[in-house]
């Protein structure tokens, strides 16, 4: 049983020429099709986060600016976000979506949940949004989760790092972040030495890989490395950023996956879940639109068991060294943060 | 505050930033400072390509060169982020700014508000002096 979010009707977050742009989500929601799951689909009806529960992950002063920022017509937020007058709104049905899936699951304790909205929200920090993300709409279902004494993983395969996720949880013990991205690239943060506040030591894993970084490549940084962290933290929820810009057709970064690639990542992931009905991937990046639309439904396909085929896994590329370095350089660092007095760790 | 031995100044190309470049140039003239000229790669920047990069390049190159600046105090840092994170990242290895230098009103900014403001931004963030050059001036002024 897959669950999905309703799509919001009547409402605008495009700018002309932007790559982050409503037809991504059309792409989406074709994948979705392509698995032809009938009755085994439940869309729900769109939901829009309630300031409660934004404000559990974002300051308030930032929700207030950014909801006038809008209402005064938008405009650009910086070299890469934009935002419009429905930005807003549609902004609050992305970060409510995930709440509304995730009810939908706790109900049934079954199935798998998807989060089809735009805009993207890994970027999004606490106080401000970049990188073409407004809310943090993961982070606002795993603050929920977290709020009521879940214990959350959250992974993200997204190409670039997801900054805003990582800082929003950075001193969170309940929720243990792990990313695969590549490096060097937007938004520059990520680095394996970056491993959590001193209240969540080793609660932050990240997997950084080179341009040309092919699928066996994550698999190899998901067993070797964050398998054995995600056994020790025992999470009762788990939540992907589910990002797609890591095909190797997308416009905006260097690595090498294929679709199939992204249903193994699934598969390996799911594992992860404790139980039936807890596992619900969010959409982040993914800019090429026949990429976004073949990795969604090989994804999903992977979760429901569908037949659908999807490309042929990827390997060979490079990062199996990068990636078996970087989680000697999170050991070490953790046993270094051990070693140093609170006020002089860095808070992110 | 001592003299600054390294300013950063992030530079975008709108006339905000060549304002500040100059007045960075004018300031590292008196005070013998490393100007280090800053800027932040973003998510759209695979869309724009090199092209841009050389064209920031460019302009900064003329900026120094009607103003007689001494090629060897400048220096260039580009690295992925937003511009606040970026020119916050220029306080620390390798760049060591000890005086960080903003125009007024970026690319893409919005007058007014906290949001879309840079200079706003890295005044509430910035743990070394920050230096806001204001616009009302014509660049040649400077």
């Amino acid at each position: 049983m897959l669950v999905v979010n309703g799509p919001v009707e009547d409402a605008e977050h495009e700018e002309p020429g932007h790559p982050e742009r409503p037809e991504r989500l059309t792409a989406a929601l074709a994948g979705i099709s392509d698995l032809h799951l009938g009755d085994a689909m439940t869309v729900l009806a769109p939901y829009a986060a309630t300031r409660a529960e934004l404000a559990r992950v974002h300051d308030g002063s930032y929700l207030d600016e950014l909801g006038a920022f809008c209402y005064a017509g938008g405009g650009n937020i910086d070299e890469d976000t934009y935002a419009t007058y429905d930005s807003w709104s549609i902004a609050r049905y992305a970060a409510g979506a995930g709440l509304a899936v995730i009810d939908e699951l706790d109900r049934r304790n079954a199935g798998v949940g998807f989060v089809a909205a735009r805009p993207p929200g890994h970027h999004a920090l606490r106080d401000r949004g970049m990188g073409f993300c407004l809310l943090n709409n993961i982070a606002v279902s795993a603050g929920a989760l977290v709020a009521r004494g879940e214990r959350v993983l959250i992974i993200d395969w997204d190409v670039h790092h997801g900054n805003g996720t990582q800082s929003i949880f950075w001193n969170e013990p309940n929720v243990l972040y792990v990313s695969t991205h590549q490096w060097p690239l937007f938004p520059g943060t990520g680095g394996s030495r970056e491993i959590g506040g001193y209240d969540a030591l080793g609660r932050t894993i990240n997997l950084p890989v080179p341009g040309g970084a092919t699928g066996d490549v994550l698999l190899r940084a998901i067993d070797d490395v964050v398998a054995p962290a995600v056994e020790e933290f025992a999470p009762t929820w788990v939540l992907v950023s589910a990002g797609y810009d890591a095909h190797r057709s997308d416009p905006l970064a260097d690595l090498a996956l294929s679709s199939g690639d992204f249903a193994a990542l699934a598969r390996r992931v799911a594992r992860f879940a404790p139980q039936p009905g807890r596992l619900t991937l969010f959409l982040e990046g993914g800019y090429d639109l026949a990429a976004l639309r073949g990795s969604v439904a090989a994804t999903l396909g992977a979760l429901v068991d569908s037949d659908y085929e999807a490309e042929a896994p990827t390997s060979g590329g490079p990062g199996a060294e990068h990636v078996a370095r970087a989680g000697a350089e999170r050991i070490l660092a953790i046993d270094l943060a051990l070693e140093t007095e609170p006020k002089e760790r860095d808070p992110r | 505050m001592t003299t600054p031995q390294t300013i950063a100044i992030g530079y975008d190309g709108s006339p905000s930033a060549q304002a500040a470049l100059l007045w960075t140039f004018q300031l590292a003239r008196s005070t013998g400072a490393t100007v280090v000229v800053v800027h932040a790669v973003g998510l759209l920047a695979r869309f724009e390509g090199q092209g841009a990069s050389l064209e920031l390049e460019q302009s900064v190159g003329q900026l120094a060169e009607d103003v007689d600046f001494d090629m060897t105090q400048l220096r260039w840092y580009l690295s992925d982020g937003d511009a606040c994170s970026v020119m916050l990242r220029a306080i620390d290895d390798p760049v060591h700014a000890d005086l960080l230098v903003v125009g007024s009103r970026g690319q893409g900014a919005h007058a007014g508000l906290l949001l879309g403001s840079t200079s706003l931004q890295l005044a509430e963030r910035a743990h070394v002096p920050l230096v806001i050059v204001p616009m009302e001036r014509h660049l040649d002024e400077w």
